[in-house]
């Protein structure tokens, strides 16, 4: 017992530790904030500047720039409407109108300390159910992903404001741009037109930042000579008051991102999504309807991101199972430091478990720290005139797509996808689901043809697994409920009741 | 007004940029791993125990990115498609050299120049902890009473899986449902979770999880028990015959475009050999339960020979039909 | 809410058929990918996107009999103008222009000197002609770039 404390808090006591846990959260903060650059490409080229570190060290970096990742990518959701991360997409449906009403320093300090308390409750959970936690998500079946992907589509089409049809288009869309390129089966080339180009598909990110970066850009430039509103920054720290008031919620939203996040290849950015549509769900009086401002609607997303991070490291310590694409690569680099991730890494060696959770809740607390103080440099940028910052966009967009692979095609590919999000803007369509659906597509054709693998083939054999599984029947309860209840079939009852 | 000003600023810092790629030799900048196959499965483990190392002796970066599905062909594509200037390399495994066989695609590793073949592992059929099955013979018994009823796990055509299939096949019959998926690491989650039955895997990817007792193992691919896993039988128990196609392994090595600049092939050749060769890493290996091999040159492409010729053969005695291409066709001697 | 969008935009309708051919395009590409009858092939799942695709377009084209142009606009030809004189105003058609050139540039000059060209050109052109200032935020804006990726992330740029 003793033992699991002063692993806990060696990461608070040793200075060298402190300063590297302090040095990552910060510089993860802005390398989420920057589109372009993921926290997935810090983590990893980290693990060659810390291969010679001690692996202590190393990992106290990592864990700074991933929690700090995970949040910056916020920062520039509300500022810009231009989420640094696929898991703050959400966060832009109402940060970026909190921005626009001048709230924006409000905004960013609620979000901060919700992140924290996210942050902190994914930590709690992580340290005490890491091994009940992981063995609940092994017992989902390829079909059980497959379910939640399919959940995870119909929320982002039924959020997408304006039309259903558009929401549903812009989610296929996007999926469609997801499966281009080889069949993982049968390396069977798809949707490629016949080029070899498209064979090894669109990486994500280029079309994540032609369709939020340069489309914004394009877009921003009907309103090149309006002033930008200006924005309050005085008010950074959030009263305690409404803290206090959205406590419930956010306790709420964290625990479905900690479950969300330690469920295998899903992370940060499906964790906000379920949050944002619980907390539109069960939130009956926002402070602003949603997608126009709401408070709620920041705090849902922010929350569950963070502790999305908690949840990720379960099964990757539990059982060596990355949580997401980060945890992926601090895989890497437990075994570039001899250690062998796997059920036996908690038994063999409970130090790095007891570290990382300490060290959790430590690169959270600096999370505090860098997140309320730094914020005025921040919203200066949204004070620059746009005709300083349209092109600079456009140049940041340019460099982060082409530090994915080194590849010229993939910038005019970029530029593409921003001419196309451009006119999908213009005539009412959201680029946010299409993106989703470019992450959510492939894995839906996946784990669709692995759970119709699983039962031979047969269409009513699958149908069946669906209600007699008791996880699978849960989920497509929910899936039949989410229909119900957003599908125009309920104000089409409704009349009906009332004509009646 | 300005043009002077503006031109100068303009050439000074084009200048300074095109100095630095005049002077420096290879590497000067970071260079691009492309790992075949998914995050958690062998191929993986092993590119990112030897990179750091490498990135030692080269005094830069590799910034390492999986790439997998179509059975490593979208990595080795992607690999294969970028400028031949030195700085993509693939680490990958064994499939490539059946690609022409299975109709995946019509390169293989005699399309790129191998810098260095780092090891060869073993192969062991595992099933989830709570099967019914203890054996192999077991396995074999059940499915030839219930055919095209069992589950097996497996990473796309010409994965190992179904190279492994296509061996007992050879011998034997075995008829199961094939579910893919992106790599072993995956294979293995879903095995854990009882949703698949059996799985092939290399031994470096399944060994600790069936020493901790979260898998089984049904048989090993081998003539004789062996050391890292003991209890497990060797496959001949259960298929006297399939002693034929053995010894058999998967195998990991790392690659460069064709067209790469000599100085960069020999530079690399060299530090993944030193690499190779670090006593850190041959621990590493041993205890991931496979053998370092360090072959380059001649050495290397003998060895993709051989491995092809024997492999390509056994598939085609054991399921000629399943081949879009016979080895003869591709050229590929008899072993 | 629901009122402001009754009115459809120029060139709206133009647009929603537009996307419906793509759908079709998308399907017949879809469709020509091995397996297609079967429940579990390659296809199967591009081909399902596509007709559900199809579908929403359809859903989308059909939503228009509720919608009513803009009064103001009197034809299909004043519509036409109107959306070129919405979407096609002078800096809208200098930036993509300008934008296009810088991503060719790249190639043949260096990312630095294309990037600094890219910035300054715009810059002047957006501020009128604060040739200096703008040369200065050009450079500057340079160097941040050049100690962010090049120096920190070691980014490799062309």
């Amino acid at each position: 017992m003793s033992d699991t404390f002063s692993y806990l808090l060696m990461a608070w006591l040793d200075p060298q530790l402190l300063l590297l846990t302090a040095l990552g959260t910060l510089a993860g903060i802005y390398v989420g904030a920057i589109p372009g650059l993921s926290v997935t490409m810090a983590a990893s080229i980290l693990i060659s500047f810390t291969f010679s570190w001690d692996i202590n060290n190393a990992l106290a970096l990592m864990v700074g720039i991933y929690v700090g990742g995970v949040y910056g990518g916020s920062r520039t959701a509300i500022l810009l409407n231009i989420p640094g991360a696929p898991s703050a997409v959400v966060t832009a449906f109402d940060g970026y109108p909190l921005a626009q009403r001048g709230e924006a320093g409000q905004a960013i300090g609620l979000s901060t300390v919700m992140s924290v308390i996210g942050g902190l409750i994914g930590t709690l959970v992580l340290a005490g159910s890491a091994p009940y936690l992981a063995d609940m998500a092994l017992e989902f079946a390829p079909r059980d992903y497959f379910l939640i992907a399919i959940l995870g589509l119909l929320l982002v089409s039924t959020l997408s404001g304006k039309s259903l049809a558009r929401g549903i288009f812009s989610v296929a869309l996007g999926a469609i741009i997801g499966l281009v390129g080889m069949d993982m089966v049968t390396a069977q080339p798809r949707m490629t037109l016949g080029s070899m180009e498209l064979l090894g598909g669109i990486h994500y990110v280029v079309v994540m930042i032609g369709l939020f970066g340069a489309a914004e850009a394009f877009y921003q430039l009907h309103n090149l000579n309006v002033v930008p509103v200006k924005q309050k920054v005085d008010k950074i720290i959030p009263p305690l008051k409404m803290v206090l008031k959205y406590l419930p919620l956010s306790v709420r939203t964290s625990i479905i991102g900690v479950i969300v996040g330690a469920l295998p290849g899903t992370g940060g950015d499906i964790a906000s999504l379920f949050a944002y549509d619980h907390a539109k769900r069960t939130v009956k009086n926002p402070s602003k309807p949603f997608g126009e401002g709401a408070y709620e609607g920041l705090v849902a997303p922010e929350t569950a991101n963070n502790a999305a991070v908690g949840g990720a490291y379960v099964p990757m310590l539990t059982l060596g199972m990355p949580g997401d694409a980060v945890t992926a690569v601090i895989i890497g680099a437990l075994v570039i430091h001899g250690l062998n991730p796997g059920p036996m890494l908690m038994i063999e060696t409970p130090h790095i478990f007891w570290f990382t959770v300490g060290n959790l809740a430590l690169a959270n607390l600096f999370l505090l720290l860098f997140g309320l103080t730094g914020i005025k440099i921040f919203t200066k940028v949204v004070e620059v005139p746009k005709a300083v910052l349209i092109p600079l966009i456009l140049v940041l967009c340019v460099v982060g797509t082409y530090s994915i692979n080194s590849n010229m095609m993939e910038v005019y590919w970029m530029l593409g996808f921003g001419i196309l999000g451009y006119w999908l803007k213009v005539f009412g369509f959201q680029t946010g689901p299409i993106i989703l659906g470019v992450i959510l597509g492939p894995l839906l054709d996946k784990t669709y043809r692995q759970a119709m693998s699983s039962v031979g083939d047969s269409g009513s054999d699958f149908l069946l697994a669906l209600v007699t599984n008791p996880l699978s029947l849960v989920l497509t309860a929910v899936i039949v409920l989410v229909l119900l209840g957003q599908t125009p079939v309920k104000p089409w009852l409704m009349r009906r009741i009332r004509r009646h | 007004m300005f043009q002077p000003t503006f031109t100068r600023l303009a050439l000074a810092i084009g200048a300074a940029a095109m100095a630095g790629t005049a002077l420096a030799e290879y590497p000067e900048r970071n260079i691009q791993g492309t790992i075949q196959w998914g995050a958690g499965g062998a191929t993986d483990n092993v590119a990112r125990s030897l990179t750091p190392h490498v990135e030692d002796i080269l005094d830069t970066t590799i910034i390492l990115t999986n790439r997998p599905g179509g059975t490593g062909v979208i990595g080795m594509n992607h690999v294969m498609r970028q400028r031949p200037d030195g700085y993509n390399l693939l680490y990958g495994a064994e499939n490539p050299l059946l690609y022409p066989l299975m109709g995946l695609a019509d390169f293989t590793y005699d399309d790129m120049h191998s810098v260095n073949i780092i090891g060869q592992g073993l192969v062991v059929i595992a099933a989830p902890a709570d099967s019914q099955f203890d054996s192999f013979a077991e396995l074999l018994e059940h499915a030839q009473a219930n055919p095209g009823e069992l589950r097996m796990g497996g990473t796309g055509a010409g994965g190992l899986p179904s190279t492994v299939l296509a061996m007992v096949n050879a011998v034997d019959e075995l008829d199961v449902r094939n579910v893919t998926f992106g790599g072993d690491g995956p294979g293995i989650t879903a095995m854990l979770g009882g949703h698949i039955d059996f799985m092939p895997l290399s031994l470096a990817a399944a060994g600790e999880q069936i020493r901790s007792g979260k898998m089984k193992g049904l048989a090993v691919l081998t003539s004789e028990e062996i050391e890292a896993l003991p209890g497990v039988p060797p496959i001949t128990q259960a298929l006297p015959d399939i002693e034929s196609f053995l010894p058999w392994g998967p195998f990991w090595g790392v690659f460069v475009h064709q067209d790469a600049p000599e100085e960069a092939k020999k530079v690399l050749a060299d530090a993944y050999e030193q690499a190779v060769a670090s006593e850190e890493f041959g621990d590493f290996m041993e205890n991931f339960g496979a053998e370092v091999l360090n072959l380059h040159g001649e050495e290397a492409e003998q060895y993709l020979d051989n491995w092809q010729s024997v492999t390509a053969w056994a598939m085609y005695e054991a399921d000629a039909e399943i081949l879009e291409a016979t080895p003869e066709e591709l050229g590929i001697p008899r072993p | 809410m629901s009122q402001k969008f009754e009115r459809v935009q120029a060139g709206e309708k133009a647009f929603d058929w537009l996307l419906m051919l793509f759908s079709i395009g998308v399907l017949v590409e879809a469709y020509r990918i091995d397996g297609i009858p079967s429940l579990n092939s390659p296809g199967s799942f591009p081909v399902g996107l596509a007709l559900v695709m199809i579908a929403s377009s359809a859903v989308i084209l059909f939503s228009h009999r509720h919608k009513r142009r803009d009064p103001r606009i009197r034809d299909a030809r004043h519509e036409f103008q109107v959306f070129w004189k919405e979407h096609f105003q002078p800096h809208i058609v200098v930036f993509t222009l300008v934008a296009v050139a810088y991503l060719v540039a790249i190639v043949w000059f260096s990312f630095y000197v294309s990037t600094f060209l890219f910035l300054a050109l715009l810059f002047i052109y957006y501020r009128q002609g604060r040739v200096i200032s703008s040369l200065v935020i050009a450079g500057g804006s340079l160097a941040v770039i050049y100690v962010l990726f090049t120096l920190v992330f070691r980014v490799y740029l062309p």
